[in-house]
């Protein structure tokens, strides 16, 4: 009566198990009816199309300025949910598994700790990143039609006012870039990751935190630190005598591994000024972010594997 | 049978520390020792908090033993490769509300490594034998006390196991369930499947069980063959059927002439392991 899985070996990380738990958790969130709120955020791109706008910089620059008011308003909620979406959830998911006792029924099937870990955060994360998608989607079919639209209207409006062609060609060139362009997908991406990284601070608290509320509280506020510690670091070096301290230096280099340092995450603003984002820029986030994630994981599994239910 | 070792629990102790209250740690299991050979039927017995839980717990790698070791088919409980050949069920269990009957019994089946073809009948087949084949596509938060043991039972069955950690299987089942129930682990003995449960309703352990543990405040205070333990040397036992009050007079008068032997009592057996588990658990209390 030997069945038939017992010769398989239970390494960690086995891609089929931990695809299993995802997969559930993806599922779990979305009977949680979460995609619901993806049509409050259609609603909010459509509002914000019909948006008038202040007139602060003149007739020329209205449509680029329409442009970067239309995209700054849905990355800033795209943003917001990814963030608020990626903690709650983490925060909630893991406390509801050992409260409900289900994480018993897991973790006596063979399933290593690393997995079942891995397979939560990754089944969180896809959600966000379908979410995202889907919302990029959205975004870019309103931002191609409005710039196409604008493009129209504010040339024939330069030509009848005589502009040479060489600026008429600039400003077509400054709406474009206003458009969606890959620099803007890019920005999207940028924001996935950083709720990647957001979501693995909020799985290692999990793991030690014994209320949800604290794990939610703390994680907003790491993510905060995340966005002034840059800023700190500045002002500390600043103020200290520059490089005679190496207290100082060591204490900031800590402190950065511990809090991830958001402000890398700030070429998002640079893409809805209309900046372009270079291929370097992404690489380098999501190297950055994948460290953190799994400098973060690694971490929750440290407390996890030692934890009793 | 064969007469490999499916359980053996040494020496376990299992202290709580209470983050409260700091230095003062709780100990709910109390150097433990316990083999359940292949093909057994355990129950193990005993009040509320003396420990039954906590020491299933240990056994699946659930908690940590503060000393003593657990191990399953040989293999070190804290290893995740010893929960191979187990299923458990834990007590109360609750499973995730957005699924249905099929789609839990899928999704700890793929948890084990099952797929395809051969997971789609073994849950059919599942669902069968709990009963619950009306329930298949019903999500589980419809599902009521009873029908969430019974789906916990075969979430348990998923792999085709050759151990089986009961907690409580009967706990809120309703006479007609526990008894298919308890059908049920003797059918998984027949087929020489090794069960160890744990159950306040002792006409069942004793109905189904080879061997019994009687647990106290976390020590173990009796433990051995249920026939051993429930038999009282001195003394015997004659059970008829349709005994007319003529044949039981005739026997009371030739005891009476007999020197060495005593009449004590004649009437219905009752459930002695009853009687066995509340001495055990009074002796101690003084
Ligand atoms: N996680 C825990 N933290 C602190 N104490 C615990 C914990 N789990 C169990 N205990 C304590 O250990 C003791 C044994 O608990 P256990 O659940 O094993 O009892 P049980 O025999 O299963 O009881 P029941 O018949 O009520 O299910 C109890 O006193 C309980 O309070
Ligand atoms: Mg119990």
């Amino acid at each position: 009566m030997t069945s038939q899985n017992s010769k398989t070996s239970n390494r960690w990380l086995q891609p089929r198990r931990v695809t299993v738990i995802a997969m559930h958790t993806f599922t779990q969130l979305v009977r949680m009816k979460v995609f619901y709120f993806l049509s409050v955020f259609a609603l909010i791109v459509i509002a914000a199309n019909f948006l008038d706008l202040p007139q602060f910089n003149g007739p020329e620059a209205i449509g680029v300025g329409e442009l970067q008011m239309l995209k700054s308003t849905c990355m800033g909620v795209m943003k917001l949910f990814a963030v608020v979406f990626v903690i709650a959830a983490t925060a909630l998911l893991l406390p509801k598994d050992v409260e409900d006792r289900t994480l018993y029924t897991i973790l006596a099937k063979p399933v290593p700790r690393l997995d079942y870990l891995v397979g939560k955060i990754a089944g969180v994360l896809l959600l966000v990143f379908v979410s995202l998608l889907l919302m990029d989607l959205l975004m870019t079919v309103v931002l191609s039609f409005r710039t196409n639209h604008l493009l129209v209207d504010q040339l024939s409006w330069a030509e009848a006012r005589g502009w040479t062609q060489e600026a008429i060609d600039s400003e077509r060139r400054d709406i474009i870039a206003q458009g969606p362009t890959w620099s803007f997908q890019g920005a999207v991406f940028a924001i996935f990751l950083q709720s990647a990284i957001i979501g693995a601070v909020a799985l290692l608290l999990s793991t030690f935190s014994t209320s949800t509320l604290f794990t939610i509280i703390l994680s907003f506020l790491i993510y905060l630190i995340g966005h002034f510690q840059a800023d700190a670091a500045d002002y500390y070096k600043a103020t200290a005598e520059a490089g005679s301290n190496a207290f100082t230096t060591t204490m900031t280099k800590l402190l950065s591994l511990i809090f991830p340092n958001f402000q890398l995450f700030n070429v998002i603003d640079a893409v809805i000024e209309g900046i372009p984002m270079t291929m370097n820029a992404i690489i380098s986030l999501t190297g950055l972010s994948l460290f953190y994630v799994v400098l973060y994981t690694m971490l929750s599994w440290f407390v996890f594997s030692d934890k009793e239910f | 049978m064969t007469s490999e070792t499916a359980v053996e629990i040494r020496d376990l102790v299992k202290d709580f520390r209470s983050p409260l209250r700091g230095v003062k740690a709780f100990r709910a299991v109390d150097g433990v020792s316990l083999r359940i050979q292949a093909g057994e039927v355990y129950g193990l017995i005993g009040p509320n908090g003396s420990g039954k839980s906590t020491t299933m717990k240990a056994l699946l790698g659930l908690v940590a033993p503060s000393s003593g070791t657990c191990s399953i088919f040989g293999k070190d409980s804290l290893k995740v490769d010893s929960r191979n050949d187990v299923g458990f069920l834990p007590e109360n269990p609750y499973f995730y509300k957005h699924l249905t009957g099929a789609e839990t019994l899928r999704f700890y089946g793929k948890l084990c490594n099952l797929r395809g073809k051969l997971l789609e009948n073994r849950v059919t087949e599942l669902l069968e034998l709990v009963d619950l084949t009306n329930a298949r596509d019903r999500r589980l938060g419809g599902y009521s006390k009873g029908m969430l043991q019974r789906i916990g039972l075969a979430q348990a069955m998923v792999q085709d196991p050759r151990l089986l950690i009961l907690d409580e299987p009967t706990a809120g089942v309703d006479p007609i369930g526990s008894r298919q129930i308890r059908d049920l682990i003797m059918t998984l003995r027949d087929r020489g499947i090794t069960v160890f449960l744990c159950s306040h309703l002792l006409e069942q352990v004793q109905e189904v069980c080879d061997h019994v543990g009687i647990i106290f405040q976390g020590k173990m205070v009796k433990e051995g063959r249920l026939d051993d333990l429930i038999a009282i040397e001195d003394q015997t036992e004659v059970v008829m059927k349709n005994a007319s009050p003529e044949l039981m007079e005739k026997i009371r008068t030739l005891v009476e002439q007999e020197e060495s032997a005593t009449l004590l009592r004649m009437g219905k057996p009752r459930t002695t392991l009853e009687r066995l588990f509340l001495r055990e658990t009074q002796i101690d209390k003084k």
